[in-house]
């Protein structure tokens, strides 16, 4: 086979190598096309699978760790909840309308193909500059895409995120998170029960969009072959995965199929083989059965990632009401294979057969790298100046930075309170939905802190999980399990690929220390356009609950003359009131201080405090603290017509970071007993204020309360038109 | 005597469980729900027309589902002088059909709009009849088609015959509008001459829970009830 040939199909000569000699043959294209499928970042990890290795992905509530479409945590009772978190970052950055959209499609389908019904979506975004022309271009789109995705299928977005940073400008970055419910007696796995079993094709016709979907997902792009792989992007279409979900879901709660694989990237190759290799079986599948939308050849079938489509394992004895189910949603089914007992991948087409490998070499044979990386030198650099800050310079940068501002403009797109279970919408510490029919509650969130990761990737990703950890905390929900979307540039580079290793070690410390076990997750790397790396970005997503609804905390104040606090221990070194001082950081960070040592023992006393006190009631609502300070959460919590009067020693501590840190609100006669209840658990605290009628007030200087508000609210619509 | 009503699903449909709760939770009675291809319905007091994007929103919102098997029987149940309600989606199916007069048009800012919106009654029927007047009701709205569009005689007539049932207004947010998508006379919601049948964007079934952000959208069920 001649080496330009394999080169195209993102493989390199030795892998070919190992290939070759283990069949001691040469390779159909059809094989050439599964190999350049399988042995690529996003499907087999080969980066950063050893690394993933060392992360905690058990304890006592997990019920399905990495590995499957999704991981699934017991919430006790018969209920669990399934939860994965992807990217689908090159497809969005080339067709950001449909890239973004396929990528909550593939999500949900990640979701109910383990018999969850999908309950509620999150999303994590990231653009160029908006002063970069095209970056109003790729927001509008991908907003639009998540939101026609999501509305249409009907399945609330309750949260996420939405960042701006230059090294996102020629990649952007779009994560899609999908939570969902089942019953823990009704889970359907994709490993077949018996040899035998039919293999169905349900969904959408096969046409040729996506082919090689994968593979170029994990290539590095360059500005001008956008064009040229715009074939390559999926096209969604939520209504026909509407009928699927309720096609499959109802399927399932019939107990007529076996076990199920949704058809994501690599289309009917992965997932036929990721069936074979699971249940340590052979499939045999005739592709001249396939529905189609047009003439494909079989290369053309096996990597099509048209949408909307499924595998399942069916006992014969069940194909005729199985059809019959599937014909009332108007879904396209066909028997086009079984289960065999040889262990091996065979695709038929025109009576020959073009596939014919062991299932071993395509999965357990797949390489595995130990990329080389450089451990990220230590920083030393100067130290802040903070000396003639202007409070009312402060505020009015931190009201005119997107990164900051109120993003109603992107959620209100997004339809949050369909199934009529959302307890909590997006714009909230963390997005809050109830299990269906019960009092108990789910909450969810995503976070990176790029910046901080760059800077020193095990803390920052310490600052990172914890940020979500907080998140849920102030809602009184108890934090779970995570699900991880590791977002890098080329590992090919040492240093990137030192970010990764490192990061992942970040992760592994907070989760432990957390008892939050990383139970799914997704990779994307080679996020590059013409040699500018996007920052790292390991995304999480965390999950917790709580058994009862009537406990939740507000995010919001509840009433005039109750008594501010605020939680936690000030970091000394604090990069917040710089990075509002000066939007340039993130270009000459090398030349600034490494990030504080975060302390996660206290982080976990605080959040147990908090969670007592929202218990007892004292908590009448909380916020954390985050990026843009102590001021940024009390902006946050502002309702109605309250407002607050503050005072505080040195204006710059309003700006601040906290290690643990809420602002809380309690009644005055509380007052007493919230205090001494801190004091004797060691939580740090300092009394800030109190909420007033209509007015911000900072040591004695009133402010324009209308002007903040409303600038905080809507200066963000206005600087993206 | 308890009240009966049903809910009906075209495939697309993604508030007929919503609707479905909502009523069992409110009229206590039997609610029955109902797929597009059936051929008939069962006696009851009130339909619901469920949001969603029955039939993918494909050709024009609401069009498709217009022409199912089922609206025969919808017409004819709404014929009898009993109450047909069109949430969203199914206010845009029952302009579809010509049960109501006027079309809902893209939203004036050309996007999706999900969010809480501030309504209150214009004129007096059947289903806001608990509803005080210049009462302001908190319920979300989220459609991408609901902007109201009528012609000038179309309006004249449904103010004429006191047609129009809800309007948009200001709430207790600063920054909330007076008119959120664009709709003439910020019209959220119209019957029938007769008032027996009733279409609104915004969805009280989202809206009706303690633990929803507001209860607002109890009052509809109270009024059809008491």
């Amino acid at each position: 086979m001649n080496e330009d040939l394999i080169l195209q199909h993102g493989l390199t000569l030795d892998e070919f190598k190992i290939i070759k000699n283990y069949l001691n043959r040469d390779l159909t294209m059809e094989e050439l096309g599964i190999f350049s499928a399988m042995w690529n970042e996003h499907c087999c990890y080969k980066t950063s699978k050893k690394w993933l290795k060392k992360l905690p992905t058990e304890n006592e509530i997990v019920i399905q760790g990495p590995g499957e479409n999704a991981g699934i945590i017991d919430i006790q009772d018969n209920d669990g909840i399934a939860f994965k978190i992807e990217s689908h970052n090159h497809p969005s950055y080339i067709e950001p309308f449909n890239g973004s959209a396929t990528g909550v499609g593939g999500i949900l389908r990640d979701i109910f193909t383990m018999g969850a019904r999908p309950i509620a979506t999150l999303d994590s975004i990231r653009f160029g500059l908006i002063e970069n022309e095209k970056t109003k271009y790729l927001l509008n789109g991908v907003v639009h895409g998540i939101g026609h995705y999501g509305n249409c299928i009907g399945i609330p977005n309750i949260g996420g995120e939405c960042e701006f940073e230059t090294t996102y400008g020629f990649n952007n970055l779009v994560n899609a998170m999908a939570v969902g419910h089942v019953q823990k007696d009704k889970i359907f796995y994709s490993k077949p029960k018996s040899i035998g079993g039919l293999i169905v094709y349900i969904g959408s016709k096969t046409g040729k969009d996506g082919i090689h979907g994968a593979s170029m997902a994990s290539d590095v792009f360059s500005e001008d072959d956008e064009d040229d792989k715009r074939p390559s992007v999926q096209v969604g279409d939520p209504f026909m995965e509407k009928l699927l979900m309720e096609g499959c879901l109802e399927l399932m709660s019939l107990g007529l199929i076996e076990s199920m694989q949704d058809m994501g990237a690599a289309g009917i190759t992965s997932s036929s083989v990721e069936m074979a290799s699971k249940g340590n079986v052979g499939v045999l599948i005739n592709l001249d059965k396939v529905p189609l939308r047009q003439p494909l050849s079989a290369y053309e079938i096996l990597l099509s990632e048209s949408q909307e489509r499924m595998l399942a394992v069916i006992d014969e004895k069940n194909n005729l009401k199985v059809k019959e189910i599937l014909q009332k949603w108007q879904i396209d089914y066909e028997v086009i294979g079984e289960i065999t007992n040889n262990k091996r991948v065979v695709f038929e087409s025109n009576n020959k057969k073009v596939v014919d490998l062991p299932v071993d070499i395509i999965v357990d044979d797949a390489p595995e790298y130990d990329r080389e990386f450089y451990m990220p030198r230590k920083r030393k650099g100067k130290d802040f100046n903070f000396s003639n800050i202007k409070l009312e310079d402060m505020i009015n940068t931190l009201l005119s930075n997107l990164n900051y501002l109120d993003k109603s403009w992107v959620f209100n797109q997004y339809d949050s309170t369909v199934m009529g279970d959302t307890v909590k919408e997006p714009g909230q510490s963390s997005g809050i939905v109830k299990i269906h029919g019960t009092q108990k509650v789910i909450g969810a969130t995503t976070d990176c802190n790029p910046l901080y990761i760059r800077i020193n990737p095990y803390e920052g990703m310490k600052y990172t999980v914890a940020e979500s950890y907080r998140n849920l905390i102030s809602c009184n929900i108890s934090p779970l399990a995570i699900t991880n979307n590791l977002n890098f540039a080329s590992p090919l580079d040492p240093n990137i690929m030192g970010e990764l290793v490192l990061s992942i070690d970040g992760l592994k410390t907070a989760a432990a220390k957390f008892n939050t076990p990383i139970v799914s997750g997704n990779v994307s790397l080679y996020n590059q356009t013409n040699e500018i790396p996007i920052k790292p970005t390991p995304v999480i997503g965390m999950v917790g609950s709580n058994q009862d609804l009537k406990k939740i905390n507000s995010n919001k104040f509840c009433n005039i003359g109750n008594k501010i606090l605020v939680l936690g221990k000030q970091l000394e070194k604090n990069l917040s009131p710089y990075l509002l001082q000066d939007q340039n950081l993130a270009s000459k960070i090398n030349d600034y201080n490494d990030l504080e040592e975060l302390d996660l023992d206290y982080e976990k006393k605080v959040a147990d405090s908090v969670l007592k006190m929202s218990d007892f009631k004292y908590i009448m609502s909380c916020n954390d603290i985050s990026r843009g300070g102590v001021f940024l959460s009390l902006l946050k919590m502002q309702y109605k017509d309250m407002g607050f009067k503050v005072n505080i020693p040195d204006p710059i501590d309003l700006f601040c970071e906290y290690s643990a840190g809420y602002v809380i609100e309690i009644r005055n006669e509380d007052l007493n007993n919230v205090t001494s209840f801190l004091s004797k658990n060691g939580v740090g605290y300092f009394e800030i204020g109190e909420i007033i009628r209509e007015n911000i007030e900072i040591n004695s200087k009133k402010f324009d309360y209308f002007d903040i508000i409303n600038n905080y609210h809507n200066n963000f619509e206005k600087i993206i038109n | 005597m308890s009240f009966k009503s049903a809910v009906i699903t075209f495939p697309g449909s993604n508030c007929d469980r919503d609707a479905l709760c909502y009523l069992q939770d409110l009229t206590k009675g039997v609610v029955y729900n109902i797929w597009h291809e059936e051929a008939s319905l069962p006696q009851v007091d009130l339909v619901i027309l469920p949001g969603g994007f029955s039939f993918g929103d494909y050709l024009r919102s609401g069009a498709m589902a217009s022409k199912s098997k089922i609206i025969n029987d919808v017409i004819k149940h709404a014929n009898d002088d009993r109450y047909l309600l069109g949430i969203c989606n199914g206010f845009q199916i029952l302009t579809e059909i010509g049960l109501l007069g006027g079309a809902l048009i893209q939203n004036k800012n050309l996007k999706f709009l999900g969010k809480n919106c501030f309504i209150k009654k214009k004129f007096k029927n059947n289903f806001n009849s608990s509803i005080k007047e210049d009462q302001v009701l908190q319920i979300p709205v989220a459609h991408n088609e609901g902007n109201f569009y009528c012609d000038n005689e179309t309006l004249k007539s449904l103010k004429n015959n006191e047609q129009i049932a809800f309007e948009y207004c200001k709430g207790e947010f600063s920054n909330s509008e007076e008119n959120i998508n664009g709709s003439i006379e910020a019209i959220a919601g119209i019957t029938n001459k007769k008032k027996n049948i009733l279409g609104m964007m915004p969805h009280p079934e989202r809206a009706y829970s303690d633990f929803h952000p507001s209860q607002d959208g109890k009052l509809i069920i109270e009024s059809l009830i008491t």
